[in-house]
């Protein structure tokens, strides 16, 4: 009995630190792989996205002392500069030297039937390589579109303008049996920099670099293989004749939607709390768009919209219209726009209600009832007691819905098409798909990502301080 | 002058009662507790006095005004919580402060209010913090305070100290009673802790399952239970009950309980006369009766099963007739489990049950 009592808090001595440290292993093993997550999915591509709008990869290219790899580098142009071209010369790394060269990978296969001559590897699939990558048995590409002839040629030499050896039918297999690697090389001479100073630049560039003239002796550099950090993009973006409109109307229509929304949502939460028979049913119905897309609610607002749409037809039946009105065209921006916020009114005002409701579900009943009890009418107590209790579930449907507005793009582009209303989201997709200028596409998608941190932080600082003043 | 009536008062949730025609008076200036255990309907009863949970039927009347459908607000009542309602994100001040607000009263009088409440509390250091960086026990004291600081005439209390610790309970305990005795208004004071009820309350009214038992002041309420219930309920021990058989001897009316006979109290004959060869029910405290070490005159043998040292007294459990009971001795009277005892009942102390219905059949306060 008293050797128990006597080692039972000795045990807890050196049990005790130990413990602790154990159970603070729990979060870190936790979050590693959330860490991990973060970093692949997350950061990673997010780094790689803001690199793309301020890096330009094929801004320079090196030229060599020699028109091979293996040469020394002589100086580097910048992508478009204007050059002069000394010299050209082929290289065959391996198989016949031929006059005119095309910078191409070539192989020689022979097939089953005992054809053999040289193709362009763009019309053999490789099926079998050896240990050291070297492809040894392909199958004959199939040729696409009617016209075509079905039939692949193969050449006598690696060289498209010589004698057509045989002629094999698509998915033929192939063994092949020798590749021959051809490079054009051209010796140039532009205003470049060196590696100390910038000056008179000259040696050789890879022909598949240099976009050369009709003229044979001039030409410019077609796109270069280094990178150089550049604001470039971003100017771009700024010069861009959308980018003011863009912002501009994003500006507006946050404006315009967010006080209307906010005001909307806390009193459909009001009328959730209020816990009236139908409870349920509205928040059910106030839920629906919750479920929908964002672009199908672009479309149903155009059909209430259009010529022969909803609103046409209540206006005319009411007798305050004689003809449809045409709402939705390029000289009537501003409809455009109304219909944008009513839309997005529609769409997105839920969300808020939602994240307003589990605000107000937290304020304890009891809190309520005092109130109640100590004579504040219920507007009172919206004042006085909801509304500071809700600060917190407000600011994060501020901060999102505030991100959410930034990214507008479904229903703008269902509405306005995209031409005569344009946001910021849209013109990163103008950029990216229809004028192909990735960098400058993710220069956008970085100053709607900037945009939004910043008012995320704004959001947080401005209810922070306001506690932090009332509280001293 | 702030009297409460309460008449007929019923409140239904899911189609079961929660209060069943619930009668009460409470006196002006009266200390009222409403003893229960938990879901017994008091804390309904107390929220349609409030306003919070409307009744069904029935008249509720404050200074002989119908409030029973009035809004809380307008009732002239104040009230603390069991979860203090305390507003979190406003100081002390404001909280204390917010019914005058609510109620028009001007800044100055507000203020006046605010410190005297605070000063009643000792929670003038306290007015400019929040409650977010307050104990339980301050938390409570500001909620009290807000609740004075109403000056209403009516003060209603929703088991104010059942989120406090033991010791902190005990010592707010003693001050709400002065205070409250200072303040003089109506007071209705929910709880289920029997103690609290008798030391703190002018009246007890007791309830159980929506219906009031018994309403009495709290040495009533102990020593002359109204039923079973109430006898069970309160005190600690509860009143031990000996199922018993009235039979008619030569001497007279006399209760067999086991093996041995009581002889009632001459006030009693009469009531239980009526009773014979019927079943009866013993009640006795268990400080009530007289343990013997031998027997004597109708002292009764019984066993010893457990003793319990409580320090201020001794609690032995012993078997009588098959029944259970407790009773206390001094703490310098010695026995142990086994030991042969003898116990006699005080025919005075002794009350009587119906044994179907659990009524008290004779010695109620007269």
């Amino acid at each position: 009995m008293t050797t128990e009592l006597v080692s039972e808090p000795e045990a807890a001595i050196v049990e005790g630190p130990r413990r602790k440290r154990r159970q603070k292993l729990v979060p870190y093993l936790l979050i590693a792989p959330t860490l991990i997550f973060l970093a692949l999915f997350f950061a990673y591509p997010m780094v790689q996205g803001l690199i793309l709008a301020v890096y330009d990869d094929e801004a320079v290219l090196p030229v060599l002392d020699k028109p091979t790899i293996d040469g020394n580098q002589n100086g580097q142009l910048p992508q478009g500069s204007s050059v002069e071209i000394l010299d050209r010369q082929g290289n065959l790394i391996e198989g016949e030297v031929t006059s005119d060269l095309l910078t191409e990978l070539w192989f020689r296969v022979s097939s089953e039937d005992g054809a053999q001559g040289w193709a362009p590897e763009t019309r053999i699939r490789v099926r079998e390589e050896s240990s050291d990558g070297t492809p040894l048995i392909g199958t004959v590409r199939t040729k696409l579109g009617a016209e075509a002839d079905p039939l692949t040629d193969l050449f006598e030499v690696p060289n498209e303008s010589s004698e057509v050896a045989a002629k094999v039918e698509p998915s033929v297999r192939v063994a092949i049996e020798d590749t021959a690697t051809l490079e054009v090389w051209f010796q140039v001479r532009a205003s470049g920099e060196t590696a100390d100073e910038l000056g008179l630049v000259e040696g050789w560039a890879p022909s598949r670099f240099v976009q050369i003239f009709g003229d044979e002796v001039s030409g410019r550099i077609d796109r270069g293989t280094d990178g150089v950090f550049t604001t470039r993009f971003v100017e771009k973006m700024v010069e861009d004749r959308f980018f003011g409109p863009a912002w501009r109307t994003t500006l507006i229509l946050m404006v315009l939607i967010l006080p209307i929304q906010f005001v909307l949502a806390t009193l459909m939460a009001l009328v959730i709390h209020a816990r009236v028979k139908a409870n349920s049913l509205f928040l059910y119905i106030f839920s629906i768009p919750m479920g929908m897309s964002d672009l199908a609610v672009g479309i149903l607002f155009f059909s209430i919209f259009t010529g022969n749409g909803l609103l046409n037809s209540v206006l005319e039946g009411v007798g305050i219209l004689d003809d449809p009105k045409v709402f939705l065209s390029s000289d009537t921006r501003n409809w455009i726009i109304a219909a944008i916020v009513l839309a997005e009114l529609w769409r997105a005002t839920s969300i808020v209600m939602v994240i307003v409701v589990s605000g107000l579900q937290a304020i304890p009943d009891e809190t309520l009832e005092a109130a109640e009890l100590f004579g504040a009418s219920y507007w009172k107590r919206v004042r006085y007691i909801m509304l500071p209790l809700l600060k917190p579930s407000l600011q994060v449907a501020l901060i999102l819905r505030t991100i959410l507005a930034f990214q507008v793009f479904a229903v703008v582009i269902a509405l306005g098409g995209g031409e005569i209303v344009t946001v910021l989201a849209n013109e990163t997709y103008r950029q990216y798909f229809e004028l192909r200028n990735t960098n400058v596409a993710s220069a956008y998608a970085v100053f709607i990502l900037l945009m939004s941190l910043a008012s995320a932080i704004f959001y947080l600082r401005a209810v922070r301080t306001q506690q932090e003043t009332s509280g001293s | 002058m702030a009297e409460i009536r309460i008449e007929k008062v019923s409140k239904v949730f899911n189609g079961a009662y929660a209060v069943r025609e619930a009668d009460l008076v409470i006196e002006d200036k009266e200390f009222l507790v409403l003893l229960g255990p938990s879901g017994c309907g008091k804390t309904t009863l107390l929220r349609a006095v409030a306003g919070l949970g409307m009744a069904d039927a029935g008249r509720i009347t404050i200074d002989g005004r119908d409030v029973t459908y009035l809004r809380p607000g307008d009732r002239k009542i104040s009230m603390v919580f069991q979860s203090y309602a305390i507003f979190p994100h406003m100081t002390v001040r404001e909280n204390i402060g917010f019914g005058l607000k609510m109620n028009g009263v001007s800044a100055a009088e507000t203020a006046r209010n605010v410190d005297e409440a605070a000063e009643l509390l000792h929670i003038e250091e306290l007015l400019d913090r929040r409650p977010s960086d307050m104990s339980g026990g301050q938390r409570q004291r500001v909620a009290v305070a807000r609740a004075l600081a109403m000056k209403a005439e009516v003060l209603l209390m929703d088991e104010p100290l059942s989120n406090l610790d033991a010791l902190l309970r005990l010592e707010m305990r003693a001050e709400l009673k002065r205070l409250l005795a200072d303040v003089g208004a109506t007071t209705i004071y929910v709880t289920h802790d029997q103690i609290e009820a008798l030391s703190m309350g002018d009246r007890i009214a007791v309830m159980k399952d929506g219906v009031i038992q018994q309403v009495d002041g709290p040495s009533e309420v102990y020593a002359h239970p109204a039923n079973r219930f109430v006898g069970s309920f309160i005190g600690n021990p509860p009143m031990n009950f000996l199922d018993g058989q009235v039979v008619q001897s030569a001497d007279g009316v006399r209760v067999q309980v086991g093996q041995s006979s009581i002889t009632p109290s001459p006030t009693s004959v009469s009531a239980l006369t009526d009773f014979v060869g019927e079943g009866v029910v013993v009640g006795i405290r268990a400080e009530n009766t007289e343990v013997l070490n031998e027997p004597r005159g109708d002292a009764v043998k019984v066993d010893v099963r457990v003793v319990e040292p409580l320090g201020s007294q001794n609690l032995l459990t012993i078997t009588v007739g098959g029944n259970l009971m407790k009773v206390a001795t001094h703490p310098t009277f010695e026995t142990s489990p086994g030991a042969d005892l003898w116990i006699r009942f005080p025919p005075e102390q002794i009350r009587w049950y119906d044994a179907s219905s659990h009524a008290l059949l004779v010695g109620g306060p007269d």
